[in-house]
């Protein structure tokens, strides 16, 4: 490699160095998650495409990734949901509107749209793998007329754990969208269905030659999806699916993102089921 | 191209001249037998003729610890630190080790450009000395001969009295301005040979990998294996790093600090929730060996091992490199004769 071929280091961006965005509204979505609405300085867009992921930090306490749940198409700020995991998201929890914290980004590659385009988009979304599907929901709902029917699979552990739940009865509500939720245990008022993710599968009205599908859920979610939509018919070309993984830097540096040779921060989260069905360490 | 003669005995003039135009970062002698690159206070410290120092040069470029910012928690404002250019001369380089710089250099301008390593990298000028092999050393198997120059603005060929002594950059010319030295008119000796080999090229290893997946090697190499990640940390091109924040005493001040990490820790792909994706020691092993062998050496084609011998050397439990990639080959070449 001839470094004399580079920029020299003084022109390059620090990549490591956040903007302070300001944290504009906070809402509680769940015992475990939070909403935050959260604005860059000077107006500017975050400029993102669904399924990115931004790297949060607070001064102090840390830095971690998470995933953008609001689509491009609401402009002004950008939108997260956030488990409580550890010491940053419980500082996180403590703060207002009006807070500042660190971001960088978008990272990842997100998912292509245009892979999606004019055909039907099957969403298939277990626990907090709705947050960063809900990018592209409401992307897909923001631009009706480019895409055919939309089809979301929703499961949660319980009916408590419902997120966005204003947003599922529209959804529910919307003769355009195929919504089916299922909870693992429901509670005595719980009137919609009780079991996991995968008895959604078998019932969907799919037309399998038209359909396109993107999976977010709990690592173990995943190889029992695919086992339901294989067996509906899906043809692997079909799937997408969003990986979580430790990225620390975003950058493609630290490493700890890893699966086999890829990093998910530069090549996925959101992989293409074909490229990864030989990475053993994927699913 | 001139080549001089630089007398044992003159060892020390030629550092104290170089020190005089630029900081001089060289091997010490740390114990009966460790040697260590620290920076040059007197020209009689710098020992040429050694095995091979615990870390690279890479810490001069890659810091174990590097603050990437700082942060005043009283105004929640951060500034960027200030990274020294490093304009140094790196003195006794081995091939391998330089070779390792050169694939840091891939990593870190490969996608993002990185201006920590790439402002501390940019300025260094490398003087290189050949070694004799150990019974660690395996450079020779991945293209690294001892008597390589490659990125060298200087190179060093060990005579029994004293070096052969090579300029080669107009960097390298200017360094040894003011310096009168004989010519060597007579040839260079033939450096010693390796102990240590693999028998296949990357091109062949990266089909024997690609066969290995599911080798017993990992889990029987994961019964010795501690999971200490010594190997990771002594490795010159291993590039790993954690980011964690430190606050001062005062918890009004700190900084978000970078610091090595390495993939033989449990807790290096571990996510929020507690997740980790490499759960066992023997997932953790393939994951380094593929790391040398396959994952970056398929995109660039070369292999992403040095044959310093550091992790072989240095492994608390005695597992070698060599041994598990050898392994790898033997099971592969017996599989394609007879397959089972």
């Amino acid at each position: 490699m001839n470094l004399s071929e580079l920029k020299t280091p003084a022109e390059l961006e620090d990549l490591y160095h956040p903007v302070m965005a300001e944290i504009k509204e906070v809402k509680r979505l769940s015992a475990m998650e939070t909403y935050y609405r959260v604005e860059m300085p000077d107006g500017e867009e975050l400029g993102h495409k669904p399924g990115q992921f931004v790297e949060l930090s607070i001064f102090g306490v840390g830095e971690a990734p998470f995933s953008i749940s609001s689509s491009p198409t609401l402009k002004g700020s950008f939108e997260l949901g956030v488990r409580r995991a550890g010491m940053l998201t419980d500082v996180l929890l403590r703060q207002q509107p009006g807070t500042k914290i660190g971001i960088r980004g978008p990272f990842g590659n997100g998912i292509d749209v245009e892979k999606f385009k004019g055909k039907d988009v099957l969403i298939v979304a277990g626990g907090i793998g709705l947050v960063p599907m809900r990018s592209m929901i409401n992307y897909v709902i923001d631009n009706r007329d480019q895409f055919g029917k939309l089809i979301i699979c929703y499961g949660s552990k319980s009916d408590q754990d419902l997120l966005f739940t204003d947003e599922l009865a529209q959804w529910e509500n919307d003769p355009a969208i195929d919504y089916h939720v299922t909870v693992d245990q429901g509670s005595d008022s719980w009137q919609g269905k009780t079991g996991v993710i995968t008895t959604l599968i078998p019932g969907l009205d799919l037309d399998l030659a038209n359909t396109v599908c993107c999976i977010c859920g709990p690592p173990v979610m995943y190889r029992f999806v695919l086992l339901s939509l294989k067996s509906k018919g899906f043809a692997d070309e079909n799937i997408y699916m969003s990986l979580e993984r430790r990225m620390k830097c975003g950058v493609g540096k630290c490493g700890h993102c890893q699966i086999n040779h890829s990093y998910v921060c530069q090549d996925g989260p959101v992989y293409h089921y074909p490229d990864i069905k030989s990475m053993q360490e994927a699913l | 191209m001139v080549q001089f003669y630089l007398e044992g005995d003159r060892v020390s003039e030629f550092v104290a001249h170089l020190m005089k135009q630029k900081p001089v970062y060289a091997p010490h002698r740390k114990g009966q037998k460790s040697f260590s690159f620290e920076k040059t206070e007197n020209a009689e410290d710098v020992v040429l003729d050694y095995v091979r120092t615990m870390h690279s040069i890479k810490k001069f470029f890659l810091p174990p610890k590097e603050d990437l910012l700082h942060f005043d928690l009283t105004k929640n404002e951060s500034e960027p630190v200030e990274i020294p250019m490093s304009e140094a001369i790196f003195l006794g380089v081995h091939s391998y080790d330089l070779a390792a710089v050169g694939r840091l250099d891939y990593n870190f301008t490969v996608g993002s450009p990185e201006k920590n390593y790439l402002t501390r990298r940019q300025n260094a000028i490398f003087i290189g000395v050949s070694f004799e092999p150990d019974k660690y050393h395996f450079s020779g198997s991945v293209g690294i001969r001892p008597e390589d120059n490659t990125g060298c603005d200087i190179f060093l060929t060990k005579l029994f009295d004293g070096y052969v002594l090579e300029i080669l950059t107009d960097k390298g010319r200017e360094l040894m301005e003011g310096l009168s030295l004989p010519a060597h008119d007579a040839g260079k000796p033939a450096t010693g040979h390796f102990h240590q080999h693999i028998f296949v090229p990357q091109a062949k290893l990266s089909e024997v990998m690609e066969h290995s997946y599911d080798n017993p090697v990992w889990e029987e190499t994961a019964e010795k294996c501690v999971g200490c990640g010594t190997c990771n940390l002594v490795c010159p091109t291993c590039y790993c790093f954690n980011v964690e924040e430190n606050v001062d005493i005062t918890a009004t001040k700190g900084s978000r600090e970078r610091h090595w990490d390495g993939c033989m820790l449990r807790k290096f792909s571990e996510v929020a929730g507690g997740e980790v994706f490499r759960e066992s020691l023997a997932s953790r092993q393939r994951h380094r060996i593929f790391r040398k062998f396959k994952y970056i050496s398929d995109q660039t084609g070369q292999p992403w091992c040095v044959g310093c011998g550091r992790c072989t050397t240095y492994c608390t439990a005695g597992i070698s490199i060599v041994s598990i990639v050898n392994r790898l080959i033997g099971d592969y070449e017996r599989a394609a004769v007879a397959p089972i």
